[in-house]
C-alpha cells in the first residue's frame, strides 16, 4: 500500500460526490479546451498574417467609406524605386452569398494583376495564376465554403451581393485555398465587378481597402506613416495598419471573439475552482478527526498538507482529463468546419490548448485544495481529538 | 522496582479561552515504571485526557518537565514530537478512527508507511499485529463490515504494529458493550503482561479500571488518591471476561 493508493481510495469515500465534482470539472473543461483551441487559432492566424508584411490602407473614418481607385497609383508613386513596397492591390467588399442561403461570405473583389503578388501566401501555382489572369470570372475560394457547398476547382458558382448594387455574378473557381486563416474568404477579380456594375449603369471603381505588400518591417512602418501623412486633411484621409492590427480591429468590431473566449474561460475556471474548493472543504471537515489521528500516529503536518492538496489535484486531473480528452479526440477526428468568427473558419485540435487546459486544471486543483490543506496543516491534533470525546 | 519509564515533574497545563486562564493540571508529579498498566480516572474536566495527551506528546505542558524513556518532551519541536510519537507511542481512541475506505490490514499498515520498510516486511508486521488481536480472518474486511469490538481490535493492532514501548488508550471501551469491553481490556492486559508494553488508560468505568495495576484518581487537575489493584482482582476481572 502507498499513500497514492490511500488517496485514490479516499476519492471512493463518497463516490457520488466525487462523480458530481468530476463532472462539474469535466463539462467546463470541455468548453475550456474548445475555447482555448479557438484562441490559439486566432493567435496562429495573427502570427501568420504578421509574417506577410501586408499593410492595409482604408478610410480613416470607416472601412465602409470607399476610396478612389486612383489612390493605388499615388501610393505606388510614393515608392517608385520599389525599396519599400512590392505591389498594391485594391479591394472592394462584395458581400456575396450563395443564392437561397443566409450566410454572407467574406467576398472581395481584388486587382487581378497584383493579387497573386500581394497574396503570394495563397500559394497559386503557375497554372492557377495563369487561369486567374486569363479568365475574368476567376475566383479563389476558402476551404470553408468549399467544404460547405461542395465546391471544387473548375466549378461555376453564383454569388449574389447583399450590398448595393445587389449584383448576381457567376464565377469560375480556379483555386481552393487550404489555409486556416483564409478559410472563409472568396476572392475574385475587381475588373469583373467594375465591368458588371458599369453594364448596370453604375460607374464606380472605388475600393474599400488597398493592401500593400512590403519588403521589410521597417519599410512597412515608414510607409504607414508616409501614406497617412500624404492623405491627411484630404477628403480621403486614410488609416494604415498592418494585417495583424487590422484583423484584431475587424474581429473586435464583430464582437472581440478572442476576448470573449478568454473572459468565458476565466469565468469557467473561477466556477470550477469554487466547486472543487467547496468539495475539498467538505471532505476535509468530514475527516478532521481522521486527519488528527494521522498526525497522532506520526504523520508530519507537511505530509498531511500534501495529502489533502494531492487529493484535490487528483480530483481536478480526473475531471480535467474526462473533459479535455473526449473533446481533443473529437476535434482530432472531426474538426468543426464552417465557423464564421472573423478570419477563423474551422476549429481543429490544438495540442497547445490540450496541454494548457490540463495545466490549468492542475492549477485549479491546487488552488481549490490550498485552503483545506492549510487548515489541515494548522490542525491541532488535541483540539480535533477532543471534539470526538 | 523496574526503571521509571514516564516521569512528570511539576507539570502544569493552562488553557486560554477568550483571554481567560483555565488551569487544567496543577503541579503534577508522576512516575510510571516500564511495563506498568496505569489507569487514569476522574470526572469530566478533571484533566485525565489532557494528561494522556501530554504523556503522548500530542500537547505541550505550560510548565514542568515530562520524560518518556530517554526523551524530554518539553524540549522537542512539533516535528520532533511527531517523529518521536511514530516510533514510541501507540494510540487507541474511544471511536477507533479507522479509515473507512481501507481494509483492516491496510488500516493497520498505515503507521508503517512512515518507515522505510519493504512491502513484505510491512505485510509480516501487519499479520503479526492482527494475529495478536485475533483478527487474521478479518484482514480484508472494511470497517463497516466489522463489529465495534472488532474495529477497536483493528485500532489496537494499528497501535502496536510499530512495536511502541508505550500504549495510550483514551476510553477504549467507552463505546462498547460489557462483554466486548472485557475482551478489549483482556487484550490490553495481554499486551502489558506478555509483551511488556507500558499502558496508560483513561476510563470512567471502575470495572475497566480493575484491569490496571494502579489507578490514579484525578480531580480539578490534581491527583486525589491512588489505588493498587491486587493481582487476584485482575485475574478475576480477566476470568470474568473469558
Amino acid at each position: 500500500m502507498t499513500i497514492t493508493y490511500v488517496l485514490m481510495q479516499n476519492l471512493k469515500r463518497n463516490p457520488l460526490r466525487t462523480l458530481l465534482t468530476a463532472v462539474a470539472f469535466a463539462l467546463p473543461m470541455a468548453v475550456f479546451v474548445a475555447a482555448i483551441s479557438l484562441v490559439v487559432t486566432f493567435i496562429r492566424v495573427a502570427q501568420a498574417n504578421e509574417k506577410e508584411l501586408r499593410l492595409g490602407v482604408h478610410h480613416r473614418v470607416s472601412l465602409t467609406i470607399a476610396l478612389p481607385a486612383g489612390m493605388r497609383r499615388k501610393i505606388e508613386a510614393m515608392d517608385a524605386d520599389g525599396t519599400r513596397l512590392r505591389a498594391v492591390c485594391g479591394m472592394r467588399w462584395f458581400g456575396g452569398r450563395v443564392p437561397d442561403t443566409q450566410n454572407t461570405l467574406t467576398s472581395l473583389a481584388a486587382d487581378a494583376d497584383s493579387f497573386p503578388i500581394v497574396y503570394s501566401d495563397v500559394g497559386m501555382s503557375s497554372e492557377e495564376s495563369a487561369a486567374w489572369q486569363r479568365d475574368r470570372t476567376a475566383c479563389v475560394v476558402g476551404s470553408g465554403p468549399a467544404a460547405q457547398y461542395g465546391w471544387k476547382v473548375g466549378d461555376r458558382v453564383v454569388l449574389e451581393s447583399t450590398v448595393p448594387p445587389y449584383l448576381s455574378l457567376e464565377f469560375h473557381i480556379v483555386k481552393v485555398m487550404d489555409q486556416t486563416e483564409r478559410g472563409n474568404v472568396f476572392y475574385f477579380r475587381r475588373d469583373y465587378l467594375v465591368e458588371a456594375m458599369k453594364s448596370g449603369g453604375i460607374d464606380d471603381a472605388r475600393c474599400n481597402i488597398f493592401w500593400i505588400k512590403c519588403n521589410s518591417v521597417e519599410g512597412m512602418r515608414s510607409l504607414q506613416k508616409d501614406i497617412d501623412a500624404k492623405f491627411a486633411n484630404s477628403p480621403d484621409e486614410t488609416k494604415s495598419e498592418d494585417e495583424n492590427a487590422f484583423a484584431a480591429n475587424f474581429t473586435q468590431g464583430s464582437g472581440d471573439i478572442p476576448g470573449l473566449m478568454r473572459a468565458m474561460a476565466i469565468v469557467v475556471l473561477v466556477i470550477v475552482a469554487l466547486v472543487a474548493g467547496n468539495t475539498m472543504m467538505m471532505s476535509f471537515r468530514e475527516r478532521t478527526r481522521e486527519l488528527a489521528v494521522f498526525k497522532a500516529i506520526g504523520f508530519q503536518s507537511g505530509r498531511i498538507f500534501r495529502i489533502v492538496l494531492a487529493e484535490s489535484v487528483m480530483l481536478a486531473l480526473i475531471g480535467s482529463v474526462a473533459g479535455v480528452v473526449p473533446v481533443a479526440i473529437g476535434l482530432a477526428l472531426a474538426p468543426v468546419r464552417g465557423l464564421r468568427m472573423g478570419p477563423v473558419s474551422s476549429l481543429e485540435l490544438s495540442p497547445t490548448a490540450v496541454v494548457v487546459s490540463l495545466v490549468i486544471g492542475l492549477l485549479v486543483g491546487l488552488s481549490a485544495g490550498l485552503w483545506p490543506a492549510y487548515q489541515a496543516l494548522r490542525l491541532r491534533t488535541v483540539d480535533a481529538l477532543r471534539r470526538v470525546a | 522496582m523496574s526503571e521509571i519509564e514516564i516521569e512528570l515533574h511539576d507539570v502544569r497545563k493552562v488553557y486560554y479561552k477568550d483571554r481567560i486562564e483555565i488551569p487544567v493540571l496543577e503541579a503534577l508529579d508522576l512516575a510510571i515504571a516500564a511495563g506498568e498498566f496505569v489507569v487514569l480516572m476522574g470526572p469530566s474536566g478533571s484533566g485525565k485526557s489532557t494528561l494522556l495527551h501530554l504523556i503522548g506528546g500530542l500537547d505541550s505542558p505550560t510548565a514542568g518537565s515530562i520524560r518518556v524513556g530517554d526523551a524530554f518532551l518539553e524540549g522537542l519541536s512539533e516535528r520532533e514530537l511527531t517523529s518521536w510519537r511514530s516510533r514510541n507511542v501507540g494510540f487507541i481512541f474511544q471511536m477507533y478512527h479507522l479509515v473507512p475506505v481501507l481494509t483492516a490490514a491496510q488500516n493497520v499498515e498505515l503507521p508503517l508507511l512512515l518507515f522505510k520498510m519493504s512491502s513484505a516486511e510491512r505485510r509480516k508486521r501487519v499479520e503479526t499485529a492482527l494475529r495478536v488481536v485475533g483478527l487474521t480472518d478479518r484482514m480484508d474486511h472494511r470497517p463497516n463490515q466489522l463489529s465495534g469490538g472488532q474495529e477497536q481490535r483493528v485500532a489496537i493492532a494499528r497501535a502496536i504494529v510499530t512495536d511502541p514501548r508505550l500504549i495510550l488508550a483514551d476510553e477504549p471501551t467507552g463505546d462498547l458493550d460489557l462483554k466486548t469491553s472485557e475482551e478489549i481490556l483482556n487484550l490490553l492486559n495481554l499486551l502489558n503482561t506478555e509483551f511488556g508494553k507500558t499502558i496508560v488508560m483513561v476510563t470512567h468505568d471502575p470495572r475497566a479500571a480493575s484491569h490496571g495495576r494502579r489507578t490514579l484518581h484525578l480531580d480539578k487537575g490534581a491527583f486525589q488518591r491512588e489505588e493498587l489493584t491486587p493481582p487476584r482482582n485482575r485475574e478475576a476481572a480477566a476470568m470474568a471476561a473469558s
